[in-house]
């Protein structure tokens, strides 16, 4: 029996979606209240129970944070959309596995990651045909341009850019330690490897991206404009 | 140049980059570390690359916690995908908003009316399943004794869901179904959604002042009853939630 039937677990839950209305709210102790104030793990809870919307919800709620896993493990905008959706699905799908000890970020966040590195397997195997390189469609699929400014734009494209020039291992592990803040060892439970691999992919990875970004660090320290993201990929 | 790190002929002493960064990780084995650290201290050159990694891990963690927005046309893209995985969902396992399936009847009309017979026998047989599929085939007609519930519904607390149900069904081997057509079709969509959706028992009540349908669904062990409490189904073309759930276990008979 999945947790979430097992009413030991948890209390009689008083809230009740009404399915099929106009409005997204769910009824809670009486009174309506709209997706946005339920937790993930209500929303999941939710969707299981065969609410149609709040998986939605959920999804839209941390869909900025997934993009920027899978566009900087992938590299590619198109990719990272493809294993977005192939992760979404699956999430959906594989809903009632989640159990309801752990974040549902931390699951969420782990089924994207790891369809992120299914593509990335897949593509070693057909590593015959190397990605068209686009420039300008990455740039524009890197963000709105209104949303944010020009520098930080710049700089995450020159990361992006840097990223996809190195071994696509040593790529997900540095994504996944050094700029989402897993631990070695969670990372080396979401990439099913020993902690050590993870460390030394991340060792390898670190020493491979330094020529390609040590410009930030040089115009950090001596205040010199940062070079273009076109230039910065040059250097080598 | 040894900024990349790379030995070159004049500077072959230098450590390399990737040397460099296995120190900083304690990858190496302790006497080429001590060696390495050694070197670091003294080698103006590899302090800087040694402290310049240590800065790019600072730096990616920085650029890391930013979220990236994702452009509205990925967005849009995958939010179609969700809405027509919950209508593959509905049209598989009949959850859903109904009037969503019924918005689009041809992709659903062609498989129902394969056989002309059709619809109409499509629904005889689909309570005759819930009814025959237990294979407790002692005795036909459902127990009329007062232990059973009466057709309509019946008027009871949260906490009395489960003793409740228990004794109903330890009255009786068969399946008690009640409620409108509406209500047990509803009723049969949930359980379609839940690991054991063998029906056991539909039965409209009044749950703490709430309309609301009892549902019981044969659970993993022979004696087990998953109860649920949900709301929805009383109204034509509702939608069960579940506000409470539970597991009784019967006693043998």
């Amino acid at each position: 029996m999945t947790a979430h039937l097992d009413p030991g677990n948890q209390p009689p839950s008083p809230d009740v979606p009404r399915i099929g209305a106009d409005e997204p709210v769910v009824a809670h102790a009486g009174a309506p209240v709209s997706y946005d104030q339920l937790d993930d793990h209500e929303l999941l809870r939710l969707h299981v129970a065969g609410n149609p919307d709040s998986f939605g919800f959920l999804v839209k709620r941390h869909r900025d944070r997934m993009w920027a896993v899978a566009i900087r493990t992938l590299g590619e905008p198109e990719e990272a959309a493809d294993a977005l959706q192939e992760a979404f699905i699956s999430a959906f799908r594989r809903a009632d596995s989640f159990r309801g000890d752990a974040k549902v970020t931390t699951w969420l966040h782990r089924i994207v990651v790891n369809a992120c590195l299914d593509r990335i397997r897949r593509r070693q195997v057909r590593a015959a045909d190397p990605l068209p390189e686009d420039e300008d469609r990455a740039a524009e699929l890197a963000g709105p341009m209104q949303e944010d400014p020009a520098e930080v734009r710049e700089r995450r494209l020159d990361v992006l850019n840097a990223l996809k020039q190195i071994n696509e291992d040593q790529r997900a592990a540095l994504v996944l330690v050094d700029m989402e803040g897993y631990s070695i060892e969670e990372a080396a439970a979401i990439l099913d490897c020993a902690p050590g691999t993870v460390k030394s992919r991340c060792a390898r990875g670190r020493a491979k991206l330094l020529p390609l970004l040590r410009h930030w660090q040089t115009s950090r320290e001596s205040d010199v404009p940062e070079k273009s993201a076109a230039e910065a990929v040059g250097t080598e | 140049m040894t900024e990349s790190g790379l030995p070159t002929s004049e500077h072959l002493e230098h450590l390399d980059t990737d040397t460099i960064a296995d120190l900083i990780e304690n990858l190496l084995p302790a006497n080429e570390a001590h060696r390495a650290r050694e070197h670091v201290k003294a080698c103006p050159e590899c302090q800087q690359t040694y402290d310049a990694l240590v800065r790019l891990s600072e730096d990616l963690a920085d650029e890391g916690r930013a979220d990236i927005p994702m452009p509205t046309d990925v967005a849009e893209h995958l939010d179609a995908v969700i809405v027509s995985e919950s209508v593959l969902r509905a049209s598989t396992v009949g959850v859903h908003s109904l009037a969503q399936i019924r918005e689009e009847p041809r992709r659903h009309l062609p498989k129902l009316l394969g056989a002309a017979a059709g619809v109409v026998l499509i629904a005889a047989i689909g309570v005759g399943v819930v009814i025959a599929t237990k294979d407790q085939a002692n005795e036909g007609a459902a127990s009329t004794d007062q232990n059973s519930p009466p057709a309509d519904a019946v008027t009871l607390t949260t906490d009395d869901i489960g003793s409740q149900v228990k004794q109903w069904l330890e009255h009786t081997p068969n399946p008690i179904v009640h409620g409108s057509a509406d209500e047990q079709a509803c009723a049969r969509s949930f359980a379609s959604t839940q690991p054991n959706p063998n029906v056991r028992l539909v039965q409209p009540a009044k749950i703490d002042g709430k309309r609301a349908t009892i549902i019981g669904l044969q659970g993993g062990a022979a004696g087990d009853i998953q109860v649920f409490a949900v709301t929805g189904c009383n109204e034509p073309g509702g939608v069960a939630s579940s506000f409470y759930d539970t597991t009784v276990t019967l006693r043998s008979r």
